[in-house]
């Protein structure tokens, strides 16, 4: 990164003091312990049933797609046809949710225009693009966190590592003074309470938005080799990107870079450590390590669902669907329908033959960040087990309990590891 | 053997490996592929694909 970062003005921290955005994960997100038992009874009856996911769970109401008419998909073969057809499926759905938090995102877009902008934010994080990264942003998130607890014997990788990793990672990214990240960490978390508290939600998602917008200005008056710069002075067809649609993209990009990706590599540690045997094969052979990522990423992916919304009369496996009604397309459940994977309960990092999952979603919305995330779970997994020999779930703590229906993630990993090197 | 990149997701052909999934054999050339395929994790066409050297 270029040394002579020029700064902006200091973010605007929330008007209530106490706001806690952290308290409320198992409000918004639930806090069950394994929905897919439910899932799989719903699943065995049929690919598509009337209501919400989120009904299945909890009574308390939504108040961003609680008005409209749902269906909710289950199976793997209706999962893929709803994402691969966004004619009949459109993002439309998220302009009532995400929209409210991140604005005018490429999430919220359909085609003509979401191609036109995708391919340009698809460009900063190429797989050449983010291998880049590894050593220059990656790495040192990694030093710096591993400091603080690898002479000590034993840890919470999630309190202590996961939490921070990749934020502190987009932090490095947008090239934040260390004086903000504090706050900023906390908006940015607000922007996801918007279903338990819109008010703080929206007043999170606006300060936000005006640091991005003096940041923006700022990178475009004096540029630097970062990825504010890089994103603010990119040309669609001779133009800048617009200011809203690459402020709305940066407010998502923590929300979407940081927070799926803490869950993701909390859970890859978590079915690791509850399987010594096939986090002792890892350690040994590190080429399972991709193998790895995409189990975790099958058996218990960061977000069980995503939306859609049905553009037009359709039906989907028998069932007719109406113009102008949402579907909940749960990514969780066709990772693991048995027509598509044998024995999907189990975590096996050796399947013969990994099918291909759909924990980043497919079709054209596929998340921009997979080959980020898949850098940082790698480098995170490779470095635990390099410095922190013997690692292991600590006898003498609860083991880690993954929770919640719609975003997944322990909120403890106690370990244990022979003293390593900082 | 070559490797072309889908400019809409960044998944790779590359030409080695083909795409069986898809039905296209290991060792299938690019200009090979039928312009009926498309990307596997996104469903881009084929025409959205640029080569690149990895």
């Amino acid at each position: 990164m270029n040394a002579a970062v020029t700064p902006v003005a200091r973010i605007a921290d929330m008007d209530d003091p106490h706001f806690d955005p952290f308290f409320s994960d198992e409000l918004v997100y639930g806090d069950i312990a394994d929905p897919y038992p439910r899932i799989a009874e719903l699943r065995e009856r049929g690919p598509v049933h009337a209501g919400t996911y989120r009904g299945l769970f909890t009574q308390r109401p939504d108040p961003t797609l609680g008005r409209f008419e749902h269906h909710t998909i289950l199976g793997y073969e209706a999962v893929t046809q709803v994402l691969t057809d966004p004619e009949t499926f459109t993002n439309e759905s998220f302009k009532y949710n995400l929209g409210l938090s991140f604005g005018r995102t490429i999430s919220t877009m359909d085609a003509p225009e979401h191609p036109q902008f995708r391919r340009i934010f698809q460009k900063a994080f190429l797989p050449q693009v983010v291998a880049t990264w590894g050593e220059s942003l990656v790495d040192p998130v990694v030093d710096s966190l591993l400091a603080g607890f690898a002479g000590r014997g034993r840890a919470d990788l999630v309190e202590e590592f996961t939490l921070h990793y990749p934020f502190n990672i987009i932090y490095r990214q947008l090239e934040l003074p260390p004086e903000d990240v504090r706050t900023f960490h906390k908006l940015a978390a607000g922007l996801g309470v918007m279903v338990v508290d819109m008010k703080s939600g929206l007043e999170a998602s606006r300060k936000l938005g005006d640091y991005f917008a003096a940041l923006v200005t700022e990178r475009r008056r004096n540029p630097t080799d970062g990825l504010v710069s890089l994103l603010a002075t990119a040309e669609v067809e001779g133009e800048t990107i617009p200011d809203e649609v690459l402020i709305s993209f940066l407010r998502q990009l923590v929300n979407a870079g940081g927070d799926t990706t803490y869950r993701a590599t909390s859970v890859l540690l978590a079915c690791l450590l509850n399987n010594p045997d096939q986090l002792e094969a890892v350690r040994a052979d590190r080429t399972l390590v991709a193998k790895a990522i995409d189990e975790a990423l099958r058996w218990d992916g960061p977000v069980t669902s995503t939306w859609r919304w049905v553009a037009r009369d359709t039906e989907l496996a028998g069932v007719p669907l109406k113009a102008g009604t949402v579907v909940d397309v749960v990514l969780g459940s066709a990772n693991r329908d048995p027509a598509r994977y044998p024995d999907p309960d189990l975590f096996d990092i050796h399947r013969d033959r990994p099918a291909r999952h759909v924990a980043f979603a497919t079709g054209p919305h596929i998340c921009i960040g997979q080959h980020l995330a898949r850098v940082e779970m790698t480098r995170a997994l490779n470095a635990l087990l390099d410095r922190l020999p013997n690692l292991r779930l600590d006898p003498d703590m609860p083991p880690p309990d993954i929770r919640g229906f719609l975003l997944r993630k322990p909120r403890h990993i106690h370990v244990r590891f022979d003293r390593g090197r900082r | 053997m070559k490797q072309w990149m889908c400019a809409n997701c960044g998944w790779i052909y590359d030409e080695t490996l083909g795409d069986p999934d898809s039905g296209i054999a290991p060792g299938t050339r690019w200009e090979d592929v039928p312009e009926s395929w498309t990307c596997p994790d996104c469903g881009a066409r084929k025409g959205e694909f640029d080569m690149v050297e990895l």
